[in-house]
């Protein structure tokens, strides 16, 4: 079995595990809407008179990093519960069932992005153009490799499922709030500033923002990106085999 | 089918496998041996999941370590942990191992394995809907899918009821019949006694007997004799008798003729100040061979207790 083949079968068994309890699936998706709904609307920002358009972006991004480092410990899951084991006495290649796992991660995170999406168009929210989104769902997929590679390096290293929980809940916060999400960089404070410039949220956010506004990316931010998620993927394989054998 | 050579597994100053020698065919193969004796090392083992320290093991004339590939398109490893997709059906939980194993007209091939494990019926249904023995079966199709030469079963009737374990072992016991080289461990010493070809019984990682159970069972003496007695046993010094260990009071005898001993040593007992409860002389079993040939009885490696609930959840 070739290792894009038995990719695609580890990644369908992930996605019809999850679609198949209908509550999991809709409390996956309208979750971040409430986020896109009760800051969007509510918050009294001074710097835009359309907070809800310049937040879409932001909340889209978001929901990508929160579904990815939620889903680090799935595969903590399929090793303490025996799946592994038996998964690895089989010739499929291996590393297929990592990949598989980072797709499947990647692809949820971008469906609830794709829900935030509708339910800002419906709020009134501009669109431009096909291009202009085709190119925003790239830089997602890239940003979600990225971080699905980060969260499920992690939870190799922890190898255990409530050690990953607390460190999912002590980094998906700050990375959140120290990005352009919910303000650009001239109205943040100095330190945050700096703090923000570092942060691939916020060039993940940065990216989506130009696009969905219709202007033209940088084509170095998505190199940067795409080279980014190779690196950190690089290394999740390389922790992954030292990790189960 | 299977060949172990000086297979040694160290895990730090821990020796868990220590120099092993075992040759497999087309048989039900017992690996006995109290817990933590190395059991399920063996069998990572030679399922290629862990590596071993020195020593080699070839499935169908594939080493393990350096054609890991090829062993494992011979083998099917069934974990004793029971992982199957509850939220999946039985037939998609088949149709995974089908698709992964690259497996032609794959449909077919996956009713076939239903129909062998007597799951046809229920094969639509969420697996969260089955009982412990069908979950058991249908790990067993999943493991038969492509057919495999060696099977690998780590405790296959651990925690089920009576009727659930013969089932399990009137199908094993079917696959050597087609020519599958069964390579399993058990606690359980009547079962292995009864379904088992040729049984090993492992401890400290050494094997410490290989042979069918009958000859096992006749290497010891004739007679078991166990006699329930309090008071301090000094020892025996009879010759008609051997002592063969004891613990909670019971004292276990070894003899060629238990009724003709039976006199001779409860005197002695009694003059040694015991006072003799019960007493009862039977045929060797396996058992008496295990804890003959075994020298912990206790279990001191950590219990896991997350894997622990985790396994009774699922049973649910």
């Amino acid at each position: 079995m070739s290792l894009m083949g038995s990719m695609w079968y580890y990644f369908e068994r992930d996605l019809v595990k999850w679609t198949r309890w209908k509550v999991t699936v809709f409390a996956h998706l309208v979750t971040p809407a409430a986020w896109l709904i009760f800051v969007g609307l509510t918050l009294p920002v001074t710097f835009t008179d359309n907070y809800l358009e310049y937040l879409t972006p932001g909340i889209m991004v978001m929901s990508v990093l929160f579904a990815s480092l939620q889903s680090g410990s799935l595969v903590i899951f399929d090793k303490v519960l025996g799946f592994l084991n038996k998964f690895f006495a089989m010739p499929a290649p291996r590393e297929s069932y990592l990949f598989g796992k980072i797709l499947f991660i990647t692809f949820r995170g971008m469906v609830q992005a794709t829900v935030i999406f509708c339910v800002a168009v419906l709020f009134g929210i501009t669109v431009y153009g096909v291009t202009s989104i085709l190119l925003t769902y790239l830089v997602l997929f890239l940003f979600g490799t990225l971080f699905a590679s980060i969260a499920t390096t992690i939870a190799l290293a922890v190898d255990d499922h409530d050690g990953y929980a607390a460190i999912n809940a002590m980094i998906s916060m700050p990375l959140f709030f120290t990005s352009t999400a919910l303000m650009p960089y001239d109205k943040m404070p100095g330190w945050l500033r700096t703090v923000a410039s570092v942060n691939p949220v916020s060039h993940a956010i940065d990216s989506a923002r130009v696009l969905l506004s219709g202007g033209d990316i940088a084509l170095g931010e998505i190199v940067m990106l795409a080279s980014g998620a190779a690196i950190v993927l690089a290394i999740c394989t390389y922790v992954f085999r030292r990790a189960t054998l | 089918m299977i060949e172990v050579n000086n297979l040694t597994k160290r895990f730090g100053d821990l020796c868990a496998v220590d120099h092993v020698n075992l040759h497999v065919e087309n048989e039900v193969f017992g690996l006995l041996g109290p817990n933590g004796a190395g059991k399920s090392t063996i069998v990572r083992i030679l399922a290629t999941l862990l590596r071993p320290t020195e020593g080699t093991a070839r499935i169908c004339g594939y080493d393990v370590v350096k054609d890991p590939q090829k062993a494992r398109s011979m083998i099917s490893y069934v974990p004793q942990e029971m992982a199957l997709d509850i939220k999946l059906t039985g037939r998609e939980n088949v149709l995974l191992y089908a698709k992964l194993y690259g497996i032609p007209d794959r449909s077919r091939k996956v009713d076939e394995v239903l129909e062998v494990m007597e799951l046809s019926d229920r094969s639509g249904d969420l697996v969260r809907t089955y009982s412990g023995g069908m979950r058991r079966r249908l790990e067993l199709a999943q493991a038969l899918v492509h057919e495999p030469e060696v099977l690998f079963l780590d405790e296959p009737t651990l925690g089920l009821d009576v009727a659930a374990r013969r089932r399990i072992w009137r199908h094993i016991s079917s696959l050597r019949e087609h020519g599958i080289a069964i390579f399993m461990t058990t606690h359980y010493m009547e079962e292995a006694d009864e379904y088992c070809d040729t049984v090993a019984i492992i401890d400290h990682g050494k094997i410490v007997a290989l042979d069918t159970p009958k000859s096992l069972k006749s290497s010891l003496r004739q007679d078991v004799i166990t006699i329930n007695a309090t008071g301090a046993f000094k020892g025996s010094d009879l010759d008609s008798v051997i002592f063969s260990g004891g613990d909670d009071g019971e004292l276990r005898f070894l003899a060629d003729h238990g009724e003709s001993a039976l006199p001779e040593l409860s005197r002695e007992l009694l003059q040694q100040g015991m006072t003799i409860n019960s007493i009862a002389v039977r045929k060797p079993t396996l058992d008496d061979v295990f804890m003959d040939r075994v020298t912990t009885s206790e279990d001191d490696s950590a219990f896991d207790s997350y894997k622990f609930r985790t396994m009774l959840r699922r049973r649910r």
